[in-house]
């Protein structure tokens, strides 16, 4: 299939067509294009565009979510072959919202840029007991834990899970970043969280960065 | 001069005596430990704290009507599962103060707006339109000369209810998947608050100002691209306040949390001239800023970051003062930015209050004493 044009399926993530990037995964797949070489020369580079586009205002949540649900369609199409595969993801990711917050959309978008950054979720929910993730963290043995907060009433609970993980002897082995409305970078500080991200595009820079740190 | 003077004076940049002092409201939560600081159980908080006449509004039903049933589906303990009556099926705390979590959209689709959510979006239903004798000694009320409190109508809303009725995914994927729906429904949110308007203002009634909401924003801006905004939006808040201009409404307020910069010079440019609540947040809005900014055609209420009534007295007596310049200019009554949450400490926002009224204020006989006995 020589006339295979494979930037179409970076520019159908990016425009969020999801019809064309599952069709031309398809075609892909089926002129023998490692499914490898499509995720990580097309749709993860096509989502790290999206997720630059975000930060600097050219596009919003809207457009976000649409190239999100594009790169999906391609990955359904991948998913199966890569599991014969041992294709190592970028990372895997808990990703929670904190306890007495029930709230979820910013968890939500952050683990689907994360997903589209090409890393492992484990989405353990919203008002997340430290005892659950601790439990996740034994359970899933994940590189980076995400947690979001929306209310300034719920930020203790930032810090009552990081205080969990020490007791327990988890927090040695995974770095946490946290995000949500009232989270700065000084709260991420004070309470010895790895890292902190104002937004989910942001936030696969710096799982990234996190990631690299730890290797 | 009474409330409903010195609101519409300082809207419009007149002479007046003072600003008047206004409030957002608390946490569900506030009042109740407030109680533990000396807060007294049962008292109205508007009495007690000595606020200005605020709030009041005209009743008009612009939302869903009939609306869907209200109902438990599920109690999970300290959480449950309802519907809503705006069809939305939400996880819900029973005691938390959180936004509740949605589980589940009735609108989802063309098919289920057109048999659900546009059959209850009737501008000409004529229980919208109120007349009878209950509306006749409402209307009675309302427009008698000597009404001494300022009075405000609902000016609706074109994207937040119907974010809420599909969630943000899918309004989001609505917008590219089917934009006339999209489009349609902003026209039939827009068609019912023009009749309604029209109903109650052509009564007679002429509040001191129109209240929208929209809630269309985050701590990184507008949740839709500006340029969708002012393609699908725009037109319509146009014709909603030029409804509002031609029984003289002309000042008209608009609540939106989050970062608004950029939806800031288009809600101007459509006629919605006061921004409200100008949440602080990280992002650090600054009604000073917007002032400075936009000039004397933006109007501002708010502003006052809830989160400094947690720093201690000094940084709450700096923040007043900071702000007083803006309040003596006009078009600017100053609040907190959004409901006072339950860590801020009683004694604290009480020092806040009678500060507020020292200095934006001018400590005049006329403000209500904060403290006032139940």
């Amino acid at each position: 299939m020589p006339d295979l044009d494979l930037d179409q399926l970076y520019f159908a993530i990016i425009d969020g067509n999801a019809k064309a990037a599952a069709a031309v995964t398809k075609e892909a797949v089926a002129a023998d294009v490692d499914p490898q070489t499509l995720l990580t020369d097309y749709m993860i580079p096509a989502m790290d565009e999206v997720g630059a586009r975000f930060e600097a205002n050219e596009c919003f949540v809207p457009e976000l979510l649409i190239s999100a649900r594009a790169m999906k369609a391609g990955m359904e199409v991948i998913r199966p072959l890569l599991l014969g595969k041992a294709v190592e993801p970028a990372g895997r990711v808990v990703v929670a919202t904190v306890q007495g917050d029930l709230h979820d959309i910013g968890k939500n978008l952050v683990a689907t840029m994360l997903e589209g950054g090409g890393f492992q979720i484990v989405d353990i929910g919203t008002d997340v007991s430290p005892d659950k993730l601790a439990d996740a963290v034994q359970a899933h043995q994940p590189q980076l834990i995400a947690l979001s907060a929306l209310l300034t009433t719920t930020l203790p609970s930032m810090k009552r899970m990081l205080d969990r993980l020490t007791q327990d002897g988890l927090r040695a082995g995974v770095k946490v970043m946290i995000g949500g409305a009232p989270v700065t970078q000084d709260f991420a500080d004070e309470i010895g969280a790895d890292g902190y991200s104002d937004n989910a595009a942001g936030a696969v820079n710096l799982a990234r960065r996190l990631m690299d740190a730890a290797a | 001069m009474n409330p409903r003077e010195r609101y519409a004076a300082v809207m419009h940049y007149q002479p007046r005596d003072r600003c008047p002092i206004m409030d957002f409201g608390f946490w569900d939560e506030t009042l109740p430990i407030w109680q533990e600081q000396g807060y007294p159980a049962g008292a109205d908080p508007d009495l007690f704290f000595g606020m200005d006449p605020q709030w009041r509004s005209c009743g008009c039903i612009m939302g869903l009507w009939p609306p869907f049933p209200g109902m438990q589906l599920v109690d999970e303990g300290e959480t449950e599962i309802v519907q809503q009556n705006d069809g939305v099926i939400v996880q819900r705390g029973k005691f938390l103060g959180s936004i509740p979590r949605h589980l589940r959209h009735t609108l989802v689709d063309r098919e289920s707006w057109n048999a659900f959510y546009k059959p209850r979006l009737r501008p000409d239903d004529p229980l919208r339109l109120p007349s009878g004798p209950a509306w006749e000694m409402q209307l009675a009320e309302w427009t008698r000369p000597e009404r001494d409190f300022p009075l405000f109508i609902e000016g609706g809303s074109l994207y937040g209810v119907a974010r809420n009725w599909f969630g943000l995914e899918g309004i989001s994927a609505i917008m590219y998947d089917d934009r006339p729906l999209f489009e349609e429904i902003v026209e039939t949110l827009a068609d019912v608050v023009i009749a309604v308007l029209e109903h109650v203002l052509s009564a007679g009634i002429r509040p001191e100002a129109a209240s929208m909401w929209e809630d269309m924003a985050y701590s990184g801006g507008p949740l839709m691209s500006p340029k969708l905004f002012k393609q699908i939006l725009v037109p319509h808040y146009k014709r909603i306040t030029g409804t509002l201009s031609k029984y003289g409404v002309d000042i008209v307020f608009l609540d939106c949390d989050g970062s608004i910069d950029m939806l800031a010079p288009l809600w101007l440019e459509a006629g919605v001239n006061t921004m409200f609540p100008i949440e602080v947040g990280k992002w650090k809005a600054d009604p000073v800023e917007f002032r400075r900014r936009y000039g004397k055609d933006m109007r501002l209420m708010g502003g006052f970051d809830k989160h400094i009534l947690m720093h201690g007295k000094d940084a709450i007596a700096r923040e007043i003062e900071r702000l007083a310049p803006l309040v003596e200019e006009g078009g600017y009554i100053p609040m907190p930015d959004h409901r006072v949450p339950p860590d801020v400490r009683f004694d604290d926002y009480l020092f806040y209050l009678n500060e507020a009224k020292r200095v934006w204020g001018n400590g005049l006989d006329n403000i209500k004493p904060t403290g006032r006995p139940v």
